[in-house]
């Protein structure tokens, strides 16, 4: 339930995926990793010179010769270092937010060329989720691997020089690693799984939240609020007992390394102390040794960055699962001169196994007004969507003019195809730019116009702040929203206007006037309408009656009314006007 | 319900980031005490390394003594086996605390929305719900790696400053001074930190904000041809995410130049103080030894992964919780408890009920008065924004009004006890809720007993089919959103059929069933026993009812169908419209 796309994409994006994704990102932010490769570098060296001049200090003090010159390079090499710090810090916190915004604007672009059929597989909350933190959980990924990579040399250099100390002191180090690395390539992968389920069930919870709010108008009126809280905390005992064992597993795992780990630095450090006692070392090579000691084992402290980026694999893999998404190749040719002819080849549409569109066939004569009609679930937004490309067929064509849709560019497109919704969302800021929405150009007389055409312009003016009211924030009922759609989708005077069930909300005297507008006012160009009334099919030049993905008739109202399913489809409205409604019946 | 524990984290007022975690921490004083002792464990062979490695070189290997070196080495070796023991028991004394602390989180957040919505506020989209969940996951992250490591850190620090002084007091009194400035300049750093961290907040929920509606309206972007223009706002969103995050990282140097200030500096001074010392015999070889190993391996790592994690994590933490306290604040509403005897009979009397959203706006709903005896079917119509749908909230007492009172079975709606009025009046609206759970899990959710009369009810509104085509009864439903808003209505009228509600509001609830289906329903529940009110969508509904109110803005008039059409021209335009248009189209 929390990974929306499990059994069908998503299935086949694995950890692999993933991890092409982190690579893709590291090319991206490739100026400001090389900064932070060359500031590490100078770091790891000023670190692993660090030991030896301090035994050299030490020596001289010890010896009672001049300790300043010692200490003058000590100084130069803890400023180094410093000065390092700070230009990887800096750096690295650009590599992290060139790679992070890098994937945001990459897959932003992926989700705005998405059918919108593949962009329903995710809920939206999830989807902003992915945008907003798995990006960044990604994104910071190169960065950490660089991290540990220099913090592998750095613990290599310090193993090296114990050997050129004391050889003996370095067999002493090494004799201890392969155990330890084999503790804590265990715990890591242990740990990822993990990881994976905890944020399934934080998903999981996530989500009934969500649809508790949806529906918070019944959990009010049903006074059922207490309920639902324990409803949607249901999944907390789950998260609760997963998140405890992500710290056993952290105590088993850590225990361990916390015992291996010193016992090899204690025992470094009795090697040297013999050392000492044989003659071979100085006393303050003592401190070069627990020194080269401790960076040796400082490649445990990115045990903790393997971690995170066993965290950011998932997190990229939930990306990855969204790029993986199929998005609709752009047509690059430019709309054919016509008059709005509409032909439907051979359409198939197929979603999950169920066939939504089933090699349908259909001509919608140019400058007609068509309404489709059918019982729920018949696939008449199905058509609305392939009917401008808002969805790609899986089988057949559609034409305009006799140019496939696929192959018109997208700017094309948008210029000779309009859209209405039931329920559409108003976006791009204010109510006038909300009806320009993706037209910026358009000018506020134009906006007024078609507003005024679909019976909202007065609704906006009787508002405080009239057309510059947000769109987000504006008290509109449904039916007011469905006009400002309506406005957005008249503006454009497209040659094809395609209009799924923009009108139910409306009460019937406002649909009475929006209905003159739609038959008489783009009398010329084509529209489509999906229509649950039948005063919509009545006005129409041509009624498809569609029957699970079917065309089960054809024809114009009139013609198709002496079939009492047809007159069935409207049943309600047949029996309640009995007398004087249908004509057609007497 | 939730626990006594959230008591203090719900509240009317926003609690400051530290009560909050105050809040948080105070039930868990038992584990916290235990891993606090442990930490003291855990930071002995801080306080113990350079002692021991002093000792070893003057005692073992520069005396010539390799056994006692290695004695005391060997000693170091079980002081660090002990450390490592400690922390296998800490960590699931932490895990008491963590654990239990997000939980109650996670509760004080689900309940602060879900109580705020469910009291009338607009509820958070999907993407602040995320956003919570994230900072409430960032609080968990933030407070476990804190007490992992600022515990056994400032153990640490201390540890090693005590080390250093029982070692020779005057390599201690030469590194106390700049550790201590070093500290101090750093709590002065703290602020500009915090406030830089907040900005990065903020950016970051700015980008969910923009980003939310355009991921939400897909298909409206594709529609309008509004690619590059939607692009466009999310990429201003995420470029001002990176400049918050780089003024961020500039001010982070600041903390690792305080590093170098308490631990590098006390280095270089001892080296070039540590000759005359020990020409004054007042330090040995090995106590040299012993103060550097303090010094590096003791206060640098302590006070560089302190400064990192309090400065990184604790501000973050500081600013998250404070995230979280303004959203966990619910306002305190006193439930009507009602104590005299509940209402006799269902009927409903509205007296110059008058409602307004604002003081100054002119009211939806004027001096209203109606009276809805029991059994009454009544069709509220108007045009859009007349205010039926405000009348429905009022008659189910959603909503106080601003003027006037309505009365349930002769007694006043706001004295009637919250609990009885939910089981008797139920209300309907446009958007249908179904949740994730069994069929009979959402039909039942008003309190009907019985699989027949949940099979019944559902036969009854013509969610029979559907019920069969999920499964039955005991199918679930994964996905509420799978289902299509017309199914979801189905379910939620079979729902409300099945209820014990003897007055039920139906607010445009069949909008979404085709008219057949529309027709069907509501003639299933004007044939149950009670009331039904029904906003109407289409005016058919109109038509099947026995009275009908017309609402225009202020205006009301009531009747029966004929009378209205004869009495009010708005309705018979309201009609006519209907008709005329049947007739044009209809010869």
């Amino acid at each position: 339930m929390s990974d929306p796309v499990a059994g069908t994409a998503g299935e086949r994006v694995t950890h692999e995926h993933g991890d092409r994704l982190l690579a893709s990102l590291a090319r991206r932010a490739w100026r400001p990793l090389a900064v932070v490769t060359a500031a590490t570098a100078a770091a790891s060296a000023a670190t692993l010179a660090m030991p030896a001049l301090l035994a050299a200090a030490v020596d001289r003090v010890l010896a009672g010769e001049d300790v300043f010159a010692a200490a003058a390079r000590l100084a130069l090499v803890l400023a180094v270092m410093t000065l390092a710090d700070l230009v990887c810090h800096v750096a690295g916190a650009a590599a992290n937010a060139s790679a992070t915004s890098a994937l945001r604007l990459r897959f932003t672009g992926h989700i705005l060329r998405l059918g919108v059929g593949e962009a329903r597989r995710f809920p939206t909350g999830e989807l902003a989720n992915r945008l907003v933190s798995n990006t960044a959980g990604a994104g910071q990924v190169p960065l950490a691997l660089l991290d540990t990579a220099a913090g592998l040399v750095t613990a290599a250099g310090g193993i090296i020089a114990l050997f050129l100390i004391d050889w003996r002191t370095g067999l002493a180090f090494v004799a201890g690693l392969p155990v330890a690395l084999v503790i804590i390539l265990l715990f890591v992968s242990r740990m990822s799984g993990l990881y994976d389920r905890y944020q399934e069930t934080q998903g999981r919870l996530a989500a009934r939240l969500t649809d508790t709010l949806a529906g918070i108008r019944t959990v009010r009126a049903s006074g059922t609020a207490d309920r639902e809280i324990a409803r949607v905390l249901t999944p907390l005992p789950e998260l609760s007992e997963t998140g405890h064992a992500l710290w056993r597993a952290q105590a088993r795992g850590g225990w361990r390394i916390g015992l291996v780990l010193p016992l090899m630095e204690v025992a470094v450090l009795a090697v040297a102390g013999l050392g000492v006692v044989a003659g071979r070392l100085e006393p303050g090579q003592l401190l070069a040794v627990a020194g080269y000691a401790t960076l040796g084992l400082s490649f445990i402290e990115h045990v903790d960055a393997v971690m995170s980026v066993a965290q950011a694999r998932s997190s990229a893999r939930r990306v990855s699962q969204v790029l993986a998404l199929p998005t609709q190749a752009p047509g690059t040719r430019p709309a054919p001169d016509g008059p709005g002819t509409l032909s439907f080849r051979g359409v198939t549409v197929t979603r999950d196994g169920a066939r939504l569109l089933d090699g349908l066939d259909l001509e919608l004569p140019a400058g007609s007004l068509t309404a489709v009609v059918g019982p729920s679930g018949a696939g008449k937004t199905t058509l609305a969507m392939v009917a401008g490309r808002l969805m790609d067929p899986d089988r057949g064509q559609v034409l305009l003019d006799g140019r496939p849709l696929a192959e018109l560019a997208p700017d094309a497109l948008r210029d000779v195809v309009a859209y209405a919704f039931e329920r559409p969302a108003l976006l791009g800021g204010d109510l006038a730019s909300a009806i320009a929405y993706g037209r910026p150009g358009t000018s506020l007389a134009a906006v007024q116009e078609a507003a005024a055409s679909a019976r909202v312009d007065d609704v906006i003016r009787r508002l405080p702040q009239g057309y510059d009211t947000p769109a987000a924030g504006a008290p509109l009922s449904g039916g007011e929203l469905q006009r400002l759609g309506l406005a957005r989708a008249l503006v454009r005077r497209a040659r094809l206007t395609v209009l799924d069930d923009a009108t139910s909300s409306l009460d019937t005297a406002t649909e009475a006037q929006v209905t003159r507008t739609l038959v008489d006012g783009m009398r010329g160009r084509t529209r489509l309408v999906v229509a649950h009334r039948a005063t919509t099919a009545a006005h129409a030049d041509l009624v498809v009656w569609l029957e699970n993905g079917r065309i089960s008739a054809q024809g114009t109202h009139r013609e198709l009314w002496n079939d009492p399913s047809y007159r069935a489809l409207f049943a309600a409205e047949e029996n309640s006007g009995k007398e004087e409604a249908c004509p057609v019946l007497r | 319900m939730s626990g006594a524990s959230l008591t203090p984290l719900l509240g009317p007022r926003t609690l400051s980031a530290p009560r909050l975690l105050l809040a948080l921490l105070r039930p868990r004083k038992r584990p916290l005490a235990v891993a606090l002792a442990l930490s003291a464990v855990e930071s002995a062979p801080t306080l113990l390394s350079g002692l021991l490695i002093a000792a070893a070189i003057d005692r073992g290997f520069l005396a010539g003594r390799p056994g006692t070196g290695l004695a005391l080495l060997g000693l170091l070796a079980a002081v660090m086996s002990l450390k490592a023991v400690a922390t296998r028991l800490t960590l699931p004394v932490l895990a008491k605390v963590v654990e239990p602390l997000r939980d109650d989180l996670v509760r004080a957040v689900v309940t602060a929305t879900v109580a705020r919505a469910a009291g009338g506020a607009e509820p958070p989209d999907p993407a602040s719900v995320n956003r919570l969940t994230a900072q409430v996951e960032t609080v968990r992250n933030l407070v476990s790696a804190l007490l992992r490591s600022t515990r056994q850190l400032g153990m640490s620090l201390i540890a090693a400053l005590v080390g250093l002084l029982a070692l020779s007091p005057p390599a201690a009194a030469i590194a106390v001074g700049p550790v201590v400035l070093a500290l101090a300049l750093f709590a002065w750093l703290l602020r500009t930190l915090a406030s830089r961290q907040r900005a990065l907040i903020l950016a970051d929920e700015r980008l969910t904000a923009e980003a939310t509606p355009i991921l939400s309206g897909l298909r409206d972007v594709a529609a309008c041809g509004a690619h590059d223009q939607a692009r466009a706002t999310v990429d201003a969103a995420v470029s001002a995410q990176v400049a918050a995050t780089m003024s961020m990282a500039w001010a982070g140097t600041g903390r690792r130049l305080v590093v170098t200030l308490g631990v590098h500096v006390p280095l270089l001074v001892l080296l070039i103080a540590a000759r005359p010392l020990v020409e004054g015999g007042h330090l040995s070889a090995g106590e040299v030894i012993g103060a550097v190993t303090y010094l590096a391996t003791g206060l640098d790592p302590a006070l560089r992964m302190l400064i990192s994690t309090v400065g990184g994590w604790g501000v973050a933490l500081a600013v998250t919780l404070r995230r979280i306290a303004e959203s966990v604040t619910v306002p305190v509403t006193s439930p009507r408890t009602g104590t005299g005897p509940g209402p006799f009979g269902h009927r409903l009397d509205a007296e110059r009920l008058t409602f307004g959203y604002a003081p100054e706006a002119t009211p939806v709903v004027r001096d209203l008065d109606l009276a809805i005896p029991e059994g009454e079917h009544l069709a509220v119509v108007g045009p859009s924004g007349a205010g039926k749908s405000t009348l429905s909230m009022l008659l189910t007492g959603l909503l106080p009004p601003t003027g006037g009172r309505i009365l349930v079975g002769g007694l006043p709606l706001d004295e009637t006890p919250e609990h009885r009025l939910r089981t008797m009046i139920a209300l309907v609206p446009q958007e249908a809720y179904v949740f994730a759970g069994t069929v009979r899990e959402n039909l039942a959710y008003l309190g009907a007993d019985t699989d027949a009369r949940l099979r019944a009810a559902a036969a009854a509104v013509g969610a029979l089919p559907l019920v069969e085509r999920l499964g039955g009864l005991d199918a679930v439903i994964e996905e509420p959103s799978s289902l299509s808003a017309g199914e979801k209505q189905l379910i939620a009228l079979a729902r409300v059929h099945a209820s014990p509600a003897r007055t039920v509001v139906l607010d445009e609830a069949t909008c979404h069933l085709d008219p057949a289906a529309e027709q069907r329903a509501e003639e299933a529940f004007a044939g149950r026993d009670g009331t039904l009110v029904v906003i109407a969508h289409r005016i058919s509904s109109a038509m099947r009812a026995r009275r009908v109110l017309l609402m225009d803005g202020g205006t009301t008039t009531a009747g029966t169908h004929q009378e209205l059409l004869t009495r009010s021209p708005l309705y018979a335009d309201l009609v006519g419209h209907w008709r005329t248009n049947e007739k044009r189209t209809m010869p």
